[in-house]
Order: structure tokens, then sequence, then C-alpha cells
């Protein structure tokens, strides 16, 4: 029984809700306050983990990257020995939605052996009718090598822990053997 | 193997069947002879194939005899066979057969990498690493020897590709060695300098010109001290901690968000701000963060205050180590704590130690007790004795002032001295009186502040200035002057005080002669004095009813009077007129007047000053003596009376 420490990137675009799913997860806070986050903000999070008999607990290094801009790219050092990622979209807007794709591939090219979920955030926006098609265009098979695809919400808390369960008990599973 | 040598049989064709044929004739007979000794002895089905093998050289000969005649049906007729022929061949005698391939072996190869390169190295590469191995077994040297010569156009070549990996890569070696020479050159300097001058100073002077900076900054430095808090171990890419050494008994830190955030800072940093440059420390309020890169991590350390030279040296030292010794566990690091080797975290520890001794942490309060209790040393019998000099300098004031408020010492130089319980006095007066009232001043002050005494005042006897003797004689002189009868006149010569004049009373006389001789630098009073004033008989008389003075028959009088003036010239002259009562006393008094101003005028004209000279000539005195037996010329005369005249003197 032991604890290993992971290291989590998260991202995606500016103003996303990156900063906002990692504050849920780890104070279960809310804040529609729009804080752009500057370079890179690393946060910890320990996690039980039920699915590894060698392993009882997992130490997530969440690093909370700065959004993309069409300005500014994200600078690949901060990807660098990351175990698994956060791509995270805002539902609203699709021009989002689209670089996930993108996110994807730096994140696996830099880590070819890093697990990767989708989070399609800011769910709480979008009428239930519209997002259940919408998640239908995006569904995980769409998307090579990533365990699933959420759609969360930082401000209600929808999926948000569940997300980081799974990414955390992926990174146990695959982790020590 | 069979695309290796794929294209055999035509080069058997080609090239090698006459030879082939030509080594079969030689075992004929042999073969012929067992052939017959197996069909009369036993002839199983066995023996029979063996018996056909046999004939195989038969066989050859006869094709070679054939080649001759059809090329083309003799390879029609080998080909399906060839190849078992080759392994049966093989089986039969295996250094003929290796020999007869080595033969072609290299063409066939080269013929195959030409045509097909990427197919033989496929082919060879599982076995290199294995063949390498086997050959340096075999002869350890050889490989060393072949592939040295491209080290360093390998290296070079690597370098260009991958600068950042070679640095990595040759970090620990190349970082203590540089830094090992360094140490030794800057030992060597020293130790010249040391010879000379005080090690310390010059060393600190050096490190000033080093860094540019003063002195007194690197005193500063060297006096704060270094205290390492805290050691981190941590993965170069992910920025997870590999190791961590926190000071016990601290505020501990949170390992996982510094080494995110320090490894953040790097990456941030190596993407946009340099290339092939790391970062080398973080200044924070009194933290200093020092990080060494070497392989896949990194070491963090957290000290509070400025860390010497060799502290980073002793780093570099350690890290080059762990790197060396662990680099496999290091770049496999997953996260999980239980796999880091132990060694890691017993170096680490090592070096969190040696900084805590050699720190000056623990010497610095030794230092400043030890300077404290120096300190004290000098500075508390100084500032007692400042106490005590200030004090002593009080009363030593106080004795100044009431020694100058006393008339008869303020004239002469006395210096108090408080010292040790003693209250000293020196200085010189001309005599034992004066000695003993500066005694009895300073004795009183003494017993106030509960001094003892020490008189060391000298009584000498000073040969008094004769400009002071003789303002105290005249001092003296004008004073008994001012009294009625006494007139004095005073004289010095060395030693010897003469008076002359007049003292009427012979106590006032005695008194005098007290007064004179306490003047210092008298040793001796004359005295010429006279108790009486002297008596002047002559008279000047007058014809009968004239005021005219006969200067013929009174030329003697005059002069005599003159004399008698001229030898007391502290003496006036009462000038009086007597009458001979013939007449009226108008008349009488008329004439007397008269008289009276011709003898004054007469004794002017003599050189007598007028103002010794006191005439009451309107005084009339007649004689009453009605008896003028002898004349009355005897009546009309002037008669002078000496007297003591205290205007005279001034």
């Amino acid at each position: 029984m032991s604890t290993i420490t992971q290291k989590i990137c998260l991202l995606g675009d500016f103003n996303v809700g990156k900063t906002s799913l990692v504050r849920r997860f780890i104070e279960d806070q809310f804040s529609d306050r729009y804080l752009s986050t500057v370079g890179v903000k690393v946060s910890r999070k320990s996690v039980e983990v039920k699915n590894n008999p060698d392993i009882h607990q997992i130490n997530l290094l969440l690093w909370d990257l700065e959004g993309n801009t069409k300005f500014k790219s994200i600078t690949p050092g901060y990807l660098k020995g990351a175990s698994g990622s956060i791509i995270v979209a805002d539902l609203n807007r699709t021009e989002t939605l689209q670089n996930l794709h993108q996110h994807l591939e730096l994140f696996l090219e830099i880590n070819p052996k890093g697990q990767a979920t989708i989070a399609l955030n800011k769910a709480d926006l979008i009428p239930p009718e519209k997002l259940a098609q919408l998640l239908e265009n995006y569904q995980s098979q769409d998307f090579p090598g990533i365990i699933g695809v959420y759609p969360t919400s930082a401000k209600t808390g929808d999926h948000v822990e569940e997300m980081f369960q799974e990414l955390a008990a992926a990174l146990t599973s695959e982790e020590k053997l | 193997m069979n695309s290796d040598f794929a294209n055999l049989p035509d080069l058997i064709n080609n090239k090698n069947l006459e030879q082939m044929a030509e080594n079969s004739k030689t075992p004929d007979m042999t073969t012929i002879e067992e052939v017959q000794g197996i069909e009369t002895e036993k002839a199983t089905p066995e023996d029979l194939a063996d018996a056909v093998n046999s004939l195989i050289p038969l066989i050859v000969g006869l094709l070679e005899f054939k080649l001759d005649n059809s090329r083309e049906g003799i390879l029609q007729t080998v080909r399906p066979v060839l190849d078992r022929l080759i392994e049966e061949r093989s089986l039969e005698d295996l250094p003929k057969m290796a020999a007869a391939i080595a033969k072609i072996l290299p063409e066939a190869i080269e013929a195959e990498i030409r045509l097909n390169p990427q197919a033989i190295a496929k082919a060879i590469a599982p076995e290199i690493a294995l063949s390498i191995r086997e050959q340096i077994l075999l002869d350890a040297s050889a490989i060393s020897q072949t592939l040295g010569p491209e080290m360093g156009k390998a290296i070079k070549t690597q370098i260009e590709l991958e600068r950042d990996a070679m640095v990595d890569a040759l970090y620990p070696v190349i970082g203590s060695t540089i830094a090992k020479y360094m140490v030794e050159v800057v030992q060597d300097i020293n130790s010249r300098v040391e010879k000379t001058l005080s090690f310390e100073g010059i060393k600190r002077k050096f490190q000033a010109k080093i860094q540019g900076v003063s002195e007194a900054e690197l005193i500063f430095k060297e006096s704060i001290g270094y205290r390492v808090r805290a050691i981190f171990l941590i993965d170069k890419d992910s920025g997870l901690v590999i190791q961590e050494i926190q000071v016990p008994g601290e505020k501990q830190l949170d390992s996982d968000m510094l080494a995110g955030m320090l490894t953040a800072i790097r990456s941030f940093a190596n993407d946009c701000i340099a290339s092939g440059s790391e970062l080398d420390a973080i200044d924070y309020g009194d933290w200093q963060i020092p990080i060494e890169v070497a392989g896949y991590c990194y070491l963090a350390m957290i000290v509070d205050g400025e860390p010497p030279r060799d502290f980073v040296t002793k780093t570099r030292r350690v890290l080059g180590e762990i790197v060396m010794e662990h680099d496999e566990a290091i770049q496999n690091f997953n996260g999980n704590l239980a796999d880091v080797p132990v060694a890691i975290k017993t170096k680490l520890e090592q070096l969190a130690e040696v900084k805590q001794r050699h720190s000056q942490k623990s010497s610095a309060p030794l230092l400043l007790w030890l300077l404290i209790f120096l300190l004290g040393l000098v500075l508390v019998p100084w500032g007692i004795g400042n106490y005590r000099a200030r004090v002593a300098h009080h009363i030593e004031q106080a004795i100044a002032i009431q020694l100058d408020a006393t008339p008869e010492l303020s004239v002469y130089r006395l210096d108090p001295t408080v010292k040790q319980g003693k209250l000293m006095i020196k200085g010189r007066v001309p005599d034992q009186y004066l000695r003993d009232r500066a005694q009895t001043i300073v004795q009183g002050i003494a017993d106030q502040n509960k001094l003892q005494m020490d008189n060391q005042i000298v009584a000498v006897n000073v040969p008094a200035t004769p400009s002071l003797i003789m303002g105290e004689m005249q001092r003296l002189t004008k004073l008994f002057n001012q009294q009625p009868q006494v007139s004095i006149q005073t004289d010095y010569q060395p030693q010897t005080l003469t008076i002359q004049g007049f003292v009427l009373d012979p106590s006032t006389r005695k008194t005098i002669g007290e007064a004179f001789k306490q003047i210092p630098g008298v040793e001796q009073v004359v005295f010429n004095l006279d108790q009486q004033l002297p008596v002047i008989k002559q008279r000047i008389y007058f014809k009968s009813g004239s005021g005219e003075l006969d200067f013929a028959d009174n030329f003697s009088t005059i002069n005599a009077i003159k004399t008698i003036l001229q030898q007391h010239p502290q003496l006036s002259l009462r000038l009086v007129v007597q009458n001979d009562g013939v007449g009226s006393s108008v008349v009488n008094q008329r004439l007397s007047q008269k008289r009276c101003q011709s003898v004054k005028t007469a004794l002017i004209a003599r050189g007598i000053q007028a103002n010794r000279l006191i005439t009451n000539c309107n005084l009339l005195f007649s004689v009453k003596n009605k008896d003028n037996s002898q004349g009355t010329w005897r009546k009309r005369y002037v008669s002078f009376e000496p007297l003591i005249s205290p205007n005279l003197s001034e």
C-alpha cells in the first residue's frame, strides 16, 4: 500500500473553465468572475484508490495551464511528464470544441503513454435536448486514446468529481504493473 | 536464410561446378570399395541409401563429363535437389562445405547489401549487440580500437543534433571536474597570498574584487551565514518530487506544490527566455533557491541566507553521484516514492547534515557570546573607571574652586588628584603657612568624600622677585604712612629692608617692623626711625614795623631750614608768626601776615615746595610777655614747626 503522485494537465482554449473545474474539484467552490490564468497554477488533491491493491491513494498534481489563444500557444514544457490530462472545451463556443483534437494531439505527442479525458464544460448553460445532441457529436470514439467525454459544469459540479475519479482510476490501473 | 542465399545456385553454376567436380574425384576409389563391401555383406534399405549417397561423387564426376556436353541439361537436373545436396553435404563434412562457401560469402553479402540493404540490416540487427559483446569477451581491445577513432566524430554529431541531452549526460563528469579544478586553483592562489598577508583578509579582498562587491558586503554575508531548510530532488519534466529532505523543527513546506511551481518556472524560463542556458537560482526574500540540473532530474534547495560557494560545489558533486548511480531509477520514476532507491535519500541526508554542521548557525551564537564577553571584559572596567574618573574629576574641581576662593592661595598652582581612594594634592607654595592653609581646605573636602588625604604641597623658599617685594613694600609703606604720626620711607636692597622716617608711637613702630618682616624675600629689616620730629630752633626776626625779610641776616637760617626739609622730605613745615604786641592789633595782624608771607616767599624762592609750607598767617600770636628788657625785636619773629604731613607721601 502506498501513495503515488501523478501530474495532470488541464488543457484548452482560454475561458473554457479549466481553473473553475480545478476549483470545483479541490475546493468545491465556484465563482462567476473570470480570472485569466497567467502561466500555470499548480494545485493538488489526494484521491482514494480502490482498484489497485498496491496503491491506496493518488496525489493528483493539477497543472492548470494558461488557456491558449490565437496569439499565444501553450508552452509545451508544461506538458512534459504529465501522466494524464483533461482537455476542456466550452459547449457554448464551437471553436473550442473544434480545437479539442489539436490539444489532444499535442498532449499525446509529448506524452505518448498519457491518459486523456475530455471535459465539455459549461453544460449547465445548454438546454438538455441540445446537450444530448451535442454530446452525440463528441463521442469517445471520435477521439482516439481517451478515457471518456464528460459534459461537466464547474458551476453545478456535474460530472466534475466523477471525471477526476475516473482519470485517477485510469492512472492507477495503468500504473504499477 | 532462403532470401540470404537466394542467388547461391547461380553462383555455384557459374563458378564452382568444375571445382566441386574436381574435389569429388579423389574419394572415388574408396566409395566404390565401400559400395562393394556393403553389397557383399548385408544389403538393407538403409545401406542402400548410404550406397547411393556414396555414389554422389561419382555422379558429380559424371555430371562434369555431361556438363561439357550439355550445361543446360545438367542445371535442369540438379536445381531441384541442390538445396538438399548442400544440406546433406554440410552434415557430412561441415568444414569442407564451409570452406567451399566461405570463399563466396563476402561477395554474396556485398551483393545482397547492394540489392536489398534494409533486408540485410533487419537480418543482422538483432544479433549485433550480442556479437559485439561476444567479441569483447574474445578480444577486449578490438572493439574499442575499432570504435575509438569514431567516438569523437560521433559525440560531435550528437552535440549538433541534441545539444541539451549531451550536456545533461556529461554534466556529472564535467561539472564536478571543472569545479574540482577551480577549487584547486583558488586554493593555490589562496595559499600563495596567505604566505604574505593575513589569509582571511586577503581572501575577502580577493572575493570582493572578483564579485565586484564591497568587502563590507562580504563580511556581512560571512557573518549572517546560511541554513538549509529543505532539499528536493525533482523530476525535470513532470515536476514530481522524487525525494525530499526537510529540516525537522521548521514549518514543513508543501513539497509537491513547490516542486510543481519551480518546474513550471523552469519550463517557462527554458521555453521563453533562452535556449541552452539554465535557471540557476531563485531569490525569494530571505530564501535562496539554488537549482542544479542533471540528467532527468534537478535538485532544488531552500536555503536561508546566502549559501557559500563550497555549498554549491558540494551540491553539484552529490547530484552528480546520484545521477551516475540512479539515472535509470530516476528516468523511470512513475510517481511512486516507494520505488525510489533509498540510497538517494541517504545521499541527500548526508548533504543536508554536512550543511548543518558547516552552517554558521551553531557558531554564530558562540561567536556572539565570545564577542559580548570580550566587549564586557573591556567595557565594564572602562565604565567603572569612567565613572570613578568622573567622580574624581568633580572632587578635583570642587577643590580647585575652594582653593581659588582663598586669595592667598589663588595665585599658586595646586593640583588635586583623586586616585584609588586617595586625595593627593601637589604643588608649591612659598611658605609653611600657605601649605597649612591649603591642607585645611583640602582636608575638609577629603573628609566629605571619605578620601585619604595626601598633602604633597612643598613649601619652598622662593626668592621673591624684587618687583614683588618692592610692590609689597610700597603697599605697606603707603598703608602705614596713612596713620598719623607715621612717616616712613622704605628701601630694599636684596634681603634687607631699610625703614627710615618718623614713627612717633613705639607700639606702631613694632607693628611696622612685624609687617615688613612678613614680606617674602625680606629677611632683615633695618630701622632708621626717629621717635621725635626734629626741632628747628632758628627763627627769623624782623625790624619793628617792617614786614620785609632781611636776606643777609637770615641767609643761614633759611639754608638750615632748607637742609632739614631736604633731609626729611616727608615733613611739612608750619610757619608760626609772632608779633611784639606794640601798636594796634590791626597793625600787628597786617604785619604778621606780611612777615609770614615774606618768609614763605623766601623759602619757596630757595626751592622749597609750596605745599610743604603750611602758613597760618592770619592767626595772630602776640607775645603777652610785657618784658621788653631784652628789646622788642626778639618778639617779632617767624618760627618753624616740623610736622608729618600725610599729603606729602603721596
